[in-house]
C-alpha cells in the first residue's frame, strides 16, 4: 500500500500564463490554473487542444516558450531533474519496450529511483497477474494502459499525471483505474489527468479546466460548471422533421435549443411544459417522439455550449 | 548503478529477442566465413609438413616413417629450397630437414645427430604445435635407445612466412565487418525508442542521459566481445587460423572499432526521423563499407579512385588493425595511424551527434 503523504501547504502545481507554440500553432496560448494538495484535476478537451503539451511541460519534458511552472514547489522548466524522482508520468501513448515482459518493464523501472512499490503490488494493483510473464508487444491497448499506469506509480509519487489513462480500456479496466485513482487520492496524493470522456471527469475530477485551441474556457467544479451555466433541465429527443428551432425555442419554459448528434435538447425551467408541448406538436405532425428522456445539465452540455460543438466527434 | 546495470540488462533482453539483429550481428559473418573458408580452404585439416631427406640413410628412413604416423600429419617431401619457398607461401606450416650425415653420426655414437627445423614464429601456435611434434617424436626415438645421451636433437631455423592464406585474411576482416554493423545498428532501435516515445518517458525518470547512452554502449561492447570469441573460436576450429596476437591489444582494437563505429549509429539516429528511415540510412552506410574497405580483398588490388575512397573509411582501418595485431597480416597503413584514424573518427561522430541528436 502506499504510505501516507504529509500535508503541506500550497498548491502542488501553479501554472501562469504558459504559451507554446509550434510554428504558426499555438498549442497552449495563455494558460493559468492551480491544483491543490490531494485533489484530482482534470483537463477535459477534445484531441489537439493543447491538453498534453500542458502536461508535459509541467512532467518537464517540453520547454514552455513562457510562463510560469512551478510543480511541488520546484521550477519545472528550470529544474526538471529536482522533481523527477517526486512525480509518476504515464504518457498519452504508452511508451514500453516492447520485447520485455510486464515483470522485467517494471522491475527496470523501479530500479530508477531510490525508493517506491514493488513489482508484485502494482501487478496485482493493476490486475496484470496474467500478464506478468508477457512480452509488453502482445499486449492489448488497454492491458499497456494498464501497465503504463502502473509505471507512474513505482516510485510512490507524490503526484500523477495521467494523460488519457483509459484510452482502449474496456468498461471494466476504466471503472479499475478509477478506482485506482481514487485511492491515490485518499491516500493524500494529488492527480492531474486529462481525458476527453466525459463520464470520467464527472466521477473522478474534484476540479476541472476545459481546454478547446489552447486555451481554458471555463474552470471549477463539476457541479459549478454545470450550474453557472444551465439552471435548466434538459428534454432530449430525436429530431423530428418539420418541428423546427424557432417552434421548440417558443414552447413553454425553454431558453435555449442545442442539437447533438441527430437528438434535439431543450433547456427548460418547465420541464412538465417542454413535455406537454413536444407531444403535442408531435401528434400534430403524426409521429410520436423517439427516446424522449429528461436528464440534468452534463459537462458535455457544458463543452457544447463553451465551443458550439461536441466533445467527442 | 543499478539503473545502469538493469538498463544495460534490459537492452541485452532487448537484443537478444529480436532475432534479425541477432542475425546481422551473429549469423551473418559467420555465413561469410563458412562459405569462403569452404571454398578456399579445401577442407584439409592436416597440418602439411616438408620433409627433406639429404641423408638417405636407414637412420632418416624410419625418423621420417616416425613422423609420417603421426595423426594428422601430412609430409611433402622436396629440396629444402623448394619446401622453405612453399613455406613462405603459406602452404606448409614447417619444414623439417635430415642433414646429409645423419645417420653416420647416430651410428658413431660420439655426439647427438641434428635435425634442422623451420618454423615462423609469428604464428606462435603453429610453432608450439611443430616443437610439440618435433619433440615427441624425437623423444620416442631417443627413449629407444634410452641410458645414452640423446642420439637425435633439433636446431630451429625462423621463417617469415609472407602472406597470409585467404581465410587468415578474411577472420580478422570479418570480425571488423560485424564490429561495424554491431555499431551502426545502434541507429536502428534507438530510432525505434524514440519513435515509440521511449526516450521521452525515460526522460521523465530521474535516470540520466549518459546512463542510457552508457547502458546502450556497454551492451554493445559486451556484444562486440562475444562476438570477438565466437569469430575467432570459428576461425580457429574449422579453418585453422592461429591468431598470434596480444589480446589486450585485440581487445583495446575492438573497443575502440566498435566505439568508432556506435558513434556513428548516433550520427544515423540523429538524422533519422522513423526507424524505417533508420533501417535504410544503416544499409546504405553498411554496404560501401563492407565493399570498399578491403574486407574481401586487399585495398591494393583495388582501382586508383576506389583504393581514394577506401583511404577515406575507418572499417578500411580497423581491418588493417585487426589483421597486423591478430595474424600478422602485411600493413597498409601503419598501426599508430589506425588507431588515430578511429579516435578522430569517434571524436567528429560524437560530436556531430551530440550536437543533432533529439530525444524526443
Amino acid at each position: 500500500m502506499p504510505s501516507q503523504i504529509q500535508t503541506v501547504a500550497g498548491p502542488v502545481i501553479r501554472v501562469r500564463d504558459l504559451h507554446k507554440s509550434y510554428g504558426q500553432l499555438h498549442a497552449v496560448d495563455g494558460v493559468s490554473f492551480e491544483v491543490e494538495r490531494g485533489e484530482v484535476f482534470g483537463l477535459l478537451g477534445p484531441n489537439g487542444a493543447g491538453k498534453t503539451t500542458t502536461v508535459e511541460v509541467l512532467e518537464g519534458l517540453r520547454k514552455p516558450d513562457s510562463g510560469e511552472v512551478s510543480v511541488l514547489g520546484v521550477d519545472a522548466v528550470r529544474s526538471p531533474d529536482q522533481l523527477k524522482a517526486r512525480i509518476g508520468v504515464s504518457l498519452q501513448t504508452a511508451a514500453l519496450y516492447p520485447k520485455l515482459t510486464v515483470v522485467e518493464v517494471l522491475d527496470l523501472f523501479r530500479s530508477f529511483y531510490p525508493s517506491g512499490r514493488s513489482t508484485g503490488e502494482l501487478v496485482e494493483l493493476m490486475d496484470l497477474g496474467e500478464k506478468r510473464a508477457t512480452r509488453t508487444q502482445d499486449l492489448s491497448g488497454g492491458q499497456r494502459q494498464r501497465l503504463s499506469v502502473a509505471l507512474a506509480l513505482v516510485n510512490d509519487p507524490e503526484l500523477v499525471f495521467l494523460d488519457e489513462p483509459t484510452t482502449g480500456m474496456d468498461p471494466a479496466a476504466r471503472r479499475m483505474l478509477w478506482d485506482v485513482v481514487l485511492g491515490l487520492k485518499s491516500s493524500g496524493r494529488s492527480v492531474l489527468l486529462t481525458t476527453h470522456y466525459m463520464e470520467e471527469a464527472e466521477i473522478l475530477c474534484d476540479r476541472l479546466a476545459i481546454m478547446d485551441h489552447g486555451r481554458i474556457l471555463e474552470s471549477g467544479t463539476v457541479d459549478e460548471l454545470v450550474s453557472r451555466r444551465f439552471h435548466e433541465r434538459a428534454v432530449r429527443f430525436d429530431a423530428i422533421d418539420g418541428l423546427d428551432d424557432a417552434r421548440m425555442a417558443g414552447f413553454p419554459g425553454v431558453a435555449s435549443v442545442k442539437h447533438e448528434n441527430g437528438a434535439v435538447l431543450l433547456f427548460t425551467r418547465d420541464v412538465p411544459g417542454t413535455i406537454g408541448a413536444v407531444l403535442a406538436a408531435s401528434d400534430g405532425l403524426g409521429v410520436e417522439p423517439v427516446n424522449l428522456a429528461v436528464r440534468r445539465a452534463t459537462l458535455e452540455d457544458v463543452f457544447l455550449d463553451l465551443t458550439g460543438r461536441a466533445l467527442r466527434d | 548503478m543499478r539503473a545502469l546495470l538493469l538498463l544495460t540488462a534490459a537492452n541485452i533482453k532487448s537484443f537478444t529477442r529480436d532475432r534479425a539483429a541477432l542475425f546481422w550481428t551473429l549469423a551473418f559473418p559467420l555465413i561469410f566465413i563458412f562459405l569462403f573458408g569452404s571454398i578456399f580452404s579445401g577442407g584439409n585439416n592436416d597440418r602439411t609438413i616438408g620433409f627433406a631427406d639429404l641423408d638417405k640413410s636407414t637412420h632418416s628412413a624410419e625418423l621420417q616413417a616416425a613422423f609420417a604416423s603421426q595423426p594428422n600429419v601430412k609430409l611433402i617431401e622436396a629440396s629444402e629450397d623448394d619446401l622453405v619457398a612453399q613455406m613462405r607461401d603459406g602452404k606448409l606450416s614447417a619444414v623439417l630437414v635430415v642433414p646429409a650425415g645423419f645417420g653416420a653420426t647416430i651410428d658413431a655414437k660420439t655426439a647427438p645427430a641434428t635435425i634442422k627445423v623451420y618454423t615462423d614464429p609469428a604464428q606462435t601456435a603453429a610453432q608450439g604445435a611443430t616443437f610439440q611434434l618435433v619433440g615427441g617424436v624425437l623423444g620416442a626415438v631417443n627413449q629407444a635407445a634410452s641410458g645414452r645421451p640423446p642420439a637425435v636433437t633439433f636446431t630451429n631455423q625462423a621463417v617469415q612466412t609472407q602472406d597470409l592464406t585467404f581465410i587468415s585474411y578474411l577472420v580478422p576482416s570479418i570480425l571488423g565487418m560485424s564490429l561495424m554493423q554491431l555499431g551502426i545498428f545502434s541507429a536502428i532501435p534507438l530510432v525505434a525508442d524514440r519513435q515509440k516515445h521511449i526516450l521521452k518517458r525515460l526522460q521523465a525518470t530521474p535516470l540520466r542521459r549518459w546512463q542510457l547512452v552508457g547502458s546502450n554502449v556497454l551492451m554493445r561492447l559486451i556484444i562486440a566481445v562475444v562476438q570477438t570469441v565466437i569469430i575467432v573460436g570459428v576461425g580457429a576450429t574449422f579453418f585453422h587460423v592461429e591468431v598470434s596476437g596480444n589480446w589486450l591489444t585485440i581487445g583495446l582494437l575492438v573497443v575502440l572499432g566498435s566505439l568508432a563505429f556506435i558513434a556513428l549509429g548516433y550520427v544515423i539516429a540523429s538524422f533519422a526521423s522513423t526507424e524505417e528511415s533508420a533501417n535504410g540510412m544503416t544499409s546504405v552506410v553498411q554496404f560501401p563499407l563492407m565493399f570498399l574497405s578491403g574486407t574481401f580483398f586487399p585495398i591494393d588490388s583495388m582501382p586508383d579512385a576506389l583504393r581514394t575512397v577506401a583511404r577515406a573509411l575507418p572499417l578500411t582501418y580497423l581491418g588493417d588493425a585487426l589483421r597486423q595485431v591478430m595474424v600478422g597480416g602485411t600493413a597498409f597503413s601503419p598501426l599508430w595511424l589506425c588507431v588515430a584514424f578511429l579516435v578522430v573518427w569517434l571524436v567528429v561522430c560524437f560530436a556531430v551527434a551530440a550536437r543533432f541528436f533529439r530525444w524526443q
